[in-house]
């Protein structure tokens, strides 16, 4: 019986030039989303390799007034750009800390076109002045990207639905099904090798139309294999949802139009609904603290230290006499004073700061754990993460670069305490930036729940459906 | 025939369990996302009284103090949410909310609300713009999907061809069933909407003209839909079909559509990265004069200028601070090129628009969002319009500052102090978004757009026949 069903609804699949209609339409939406990640891929990369360049530029115009300073020559640089000075390399020789795109880049745009991807944090200025939002149009952020994710978690259910919303009622709508109850195979066998027919081929299809896609693009998927596969794994997984809800609302035995709006409605409660819900209560449980009146704390806090900073420098260089030890000069100027309470203002920021990391924290892990109700959410999650752009990715970078612009002025702020100038042999000894992509290790595990779950969606739709058996076939006829 | 037709058609509509639980679901929705979107716009305003209130005093305060020093230090701008926030979020969450004023910088308008949120926040929020752009048009599917599938199907197609009803009429009696509902709906929600604004304090702002074009925008909207389905149900043989049908359109206008035409909208007119834009601006303030270098060609040239101009030999004589004088220029010729560079991005977002506007042939979608957005003052534009005020502010306040600097200082004192009353003095500053007419004419393509959509989607009912 199997081997009939599957000839006869292959060709049944050709005929009416679904195969045919679904492997266009498939081919476009990852042709186009394909592409349209790959762009942002490589603009990223570009837009990084110009900075890191200008920085090169910049080093290199440093090293040779280094030089010519050393050599004792006259140099026609103003004041106060002087490379000597470890301020001045401090704040216009910043290093580029980039965040370096993933090989899996290409298939989520996640948070990417939020946040920037590269930063050089100076010597002066605080942390928090630190932007890391990208300079993007609000409405190009408001309608989001058409990239694969979108087309995997929003448009491919909907080709599922379409592809099987009518399995049993079309035969009941034709008077087929009365054949069919004189076989020996029970219903539910039945919409399930069907189904499982369908979602074979449609499985094909996609991988197929994919490695085309990404062939084309001359994206190599084939040194990332285990991605991919894995990217393979959580498509499939999320196909396999769908046709488990096409499945329990076949068995409803509604009318064709009956089981599309069962369907559509389930579409429209997980990929709109509950994300949409889920994402205002995290925010109402778990609300920012208000940026506007952060900036009125942060200004009173900076407007006193201001008027104190001639006292901070003491208590600073009491707290390190080592600056009073190695520097015979003890030659005091703004900057001394300048770092030393810029030093005062971050300890006493940071809980502020750290509030919004926190709450962020907080609404990340309450999604993290509410993240099953939805496929479509978990799905987006683990795209997103695979991709390298979610929330957790982009922290992790602000992190690093926090760490990061510390170093920098720990290596910095003993030269000017030590009113030491910095030369040519220091150059080398700049702290670099190295960007740590954050692992991801539970992806596995995430599949095997998924697949879980769809698994029982099925056989819920077996056992409720053999328990009404009699009943629901009497209706089917 | 057609009042039989309407008539017949809406009882149908109110027996199915389906329709009703649908729409007493949807008008749950609303109301919760009403509800939240009033309490967070509550919110918003009370902090953001706060804030500049507090802000001001920060200023005022600052007790004796080289006015360019106070430059540096610096003010904020903070923007207002207004009422019809409350029907259309629009881009606010995407677009800053405070700007950083201070002496030779143009800053862009800091802390999105989206970078504090999760990726979540990128699915969408439960909003009344959400229900109203994307829950009212699925309603209208799902009413009217099967509006002439049915009478195929139920075999009263034949029935109809004997009876002497002409298509116009059959077909006006169908639209009318499925456009009242709609109609009731909309225009309860936009009288709650009415109610609630008209209610809050802070009043002045809200006016019912803006909310009655946002209504007729809407209703517009609806009315597409409610042609575009019962055209597609019209030509389609099965209930099912006609359904998989109206949704593909659905999702095309509604969701594929405006992602594609952002992409295609970037890929051409890319904006800069943050970095870039601030490394060309550094690039061109290099090039010409810099307020606290003397030393520099440009600087050198002013001061032979000023001079020759006045007829004296020494920067001492002159009658006002030089070094002010100076620093008042630099900062005049820095904020032309912020003009410039801000200009280039404000053409890029022009050039895009262009491409929104070109995809809005394909989706009903786009013109009402930005119809919307723009009469809710959420929209980049007025987004635009703040932060170009906010720059305004700045560039008067810095010759505010500089020209008391320069009047009451001789050259080369820079221990100046101003009197601790003197930054009272500097206006507080103001913001009003676009007047209604002004936003209507500017938005005068999106509106045509919309309306050869509703003309072309009435001209595609004509074809119904009962055939």
């Amino acid at each position: 019986m199997f081997s009939y069903n599957f000839r006869y609804e292959l060709k049944l699949l050709l005929r009416s030039k679904w195969i045919q209609l679904l492997s266009i339409i498939l081919l476009l939406l990852f042709g186009f989303s394909g592409y349209n990640g790959k762009e942002k891929v490589a603009k990223r990369k570009a837009d990084i390799v110009a900075a890191k360049n200008e920085v090169k530029e910049n080093d290199e115009m440093m090293l040779r007034l280094l030089d010519s300073i050393e050599k004792g020559m006259e140099v026609s640089a103003s004041r106060w750009t002087i490379p000597t000075n470890p301020m001045v390399v401090g704040n216009y020789n910043p290093r580029v800390a980039a965040m370096e795109p993933q090989s899996m880049a290409f298939i989520a745009t996640g948070q990417a076109d939020l946040f920037t991807h590269y930063v050089k944090p100076k010597v002066t200025g605080d942390d928090f002045a630190l932007n890391f939002t990208e300079m993007t149009s609000p409405v190009q952020l408001l309608f989001g990207s058409f990239d694969l994710s979108f087309v995997i978690i929003y448009l491919l259910p909907l080709i599922i639905i379409a592809f099987s919303y009518n399995v049993l009622s079309s035969e009941k709508e034709s008077g087929s099904l009365r054949l069919l109850a004189s076989q020996p195979i029970r219903i539910q066998n039945w919409v399930l090798q069907k189904l499982s027919l369908r979602f074979f081929w449609l499985s094909v299809l996609v991988i197929i139309a994919l490695l085309i896609t990404l062939s084309i693009l001359g994206i190599t998927w084939f040194s990332t294999f285990i991605s991919f596969l894995i990217l393979i794994g959580f498509i499939l997984t999320y196909m396999l949802f769908w046709f488990a809800f096409a499945f329990l609302v076949n068995l409803g035995a509604g009318n064709s139009a009956k089981n599309a709006i069962s369907l559509l409605g389930l579409w429209v409660l997980f990929v709109l609904l509950v994300p949409s819900t889920l994402n205002q209560l995290s925010t109402t449980l778990y609300p920012m603290p208000s940026r506007t009146l952060m900036i009125n704390e942060m200004r009173g806090l900076k407007a006193e230290v201001a008027k104190k900073q001639d006292k901070i420098l003491d208590n600073f260089l009491r707290d390190h006499p080592e600056y009073a030890i190695n520097d015979t000069t003890q030659t005091r100027g703004f900057y001394h004073r300048y770092m030393a309470s810029q030093q005062l203002v971050k300890e006493e920021l940071k809980p502020v700061f750290m509030a919004y990391e926190n709450q962020l924290q907080k609404q990340q892990a309450w999604v993290e754990r509410l993240k099953w109700v939805s496929p479509a959410i978990t799905i987006q999650e683990s795209l997103n993460k695979m991709a390298g752009t979610s929330t957790g990715d982009y922290e992790h970078f602000r992190k690093q670069v926090v760490v990061f612009a510390e170093t920098w002025r720990s290596f910095l702020t003993p030269f000017l305490y030590n009113n030491q100038n910095f030369t040519q042999n220091n150059y080398h000894d700049l702290p670099q930036f190295e960007f740590q992509p954050k692992s991801v290790t539970e992806q596995p595990k995430i599949l095997g729940i998924l697949l879980f779950i769809a698994l029982s969606l099925f056989s819920i739709g077996f056992i409720s459906s053999e328990k009404v058996k009699r009943k629901s076939m009497l209706k089917l006829l | 025939m057609t009042r039989k037709t309407f008539f017949k058609e809406s009882k149908e509509l109110f027996r199915d369990g389906r329709v009703r639980i649908t729409m007493i679901i949807v008008a749950l929705l609303m109301g919760v996302s009403i509800w939240i979107s009033a309490r967070q716009y509550q919110n918003i305003n009370e902090q953001y009284k706060v804030a500049k209130t507090s802000e001001r005093v920060i200023w005022d305060s600052q007790g004796e103090k080289n006015p360019h020093s106070a430059a540096h230090y610096g003010t904020y701008a903070f923007k207002p949410k207004y009422p019809l926030s409350l029907v259309d979020q629009g881009v606010d969450k995407y677009a800053g909310t405070s700007i950083f004023l201070e002496a030779h910088k143009r800053n862009e308008a800091q802390f999105s609300a989206a970078s504090d949120q999760t990726g979540l926040a990128r699915f969408g929020d439960l909003t009344p713009d959400f229900m109203l752009l994307f829950m009212m048009p699925l309603i209208i599917i799902l009413l009217g999907y099967n509006s002439f599938t049915k009478e195929n199907e139920m075999g009263t197609l034949t029935l109809l061809k004997s009876q002497g009803i002409s298509s116009w009429k059959w077909v006006l009696g169908k639209w009318a069933a499925l456009f009242l509902p709609i109609l009731i709906l909309t225009t309860a929600l936009f009288m709650v909407a009415g109610l609630i604004l008209s209610n809050l304090k802070d009043f002045g702002v809200f006016d019912w003209s803006s909310l009655l074009w946002m209504y007729l925008i809407y209703t517009t909207y609806y009315i597409i839909f409610v042609n575009l389905i019962l055209f597609i149900s019209a030509k389609t043989k099965k209930s099912g079909i006609s359904l998989v049908v109206s949704l593909s359109l659905w999702i095309l206008s509604c969701l594929a559509i405006p992602k594609a035409a952002s992409n295609i909208a970037e890929e051409r007119y890319p904006y800069p990265t943050r970095q870039e834009f601030a490394a060309n601006v550094l690039k061109d303030k290099k090039q010409g004069l810099d307020g606290h270098n003397p030393w520099s060609k440009e600087a050198k040239l002013l001061k032979e200028n000023v001079l020759a101009e006045h007829g004296v030999d020494s920067l001492h004589k002159l009658p006002f601070n030089f070094d002010a004088y100076r620093m008042q220029k630099g900062e005049e010729h820095e904020a032309e090129i912020y003009f410039k560079h801000y200009n280039y991005l404000k053409d890029q977002f022009a050039k895009q628009s262009k491409v929104y506007k070109g995809m809005a042939v394909f989706s009903p979608y786009l013109p009402t969002r930005f119809m919307s957005m723009a009469i809710a003052h959420t929209d980049y534009g007025t987004h635009w319009d703040f932060s170009d005020a906010a720059e305004n502010y700045r560039i008067a306040t810095q010759k505010f500052l500089n020209d008391d600097f320069a009047e009451n200082s001789a050259y080369g004192n820079w221990g100046y102090r101003a009197d601790a009353n003197f930054w009272k003095q500097l206006p507080a500053f103001k913001y009003s978004p676009p007047k209604l007419d002004t936003i209507l004419s500017q938005n005068f393509s999106n509106l045509s757009i919309l309306s050869y959509w509703l003309i072309g989607s009435f001209a595609l009912l004509l074809f119904i026949k009962k055939m």
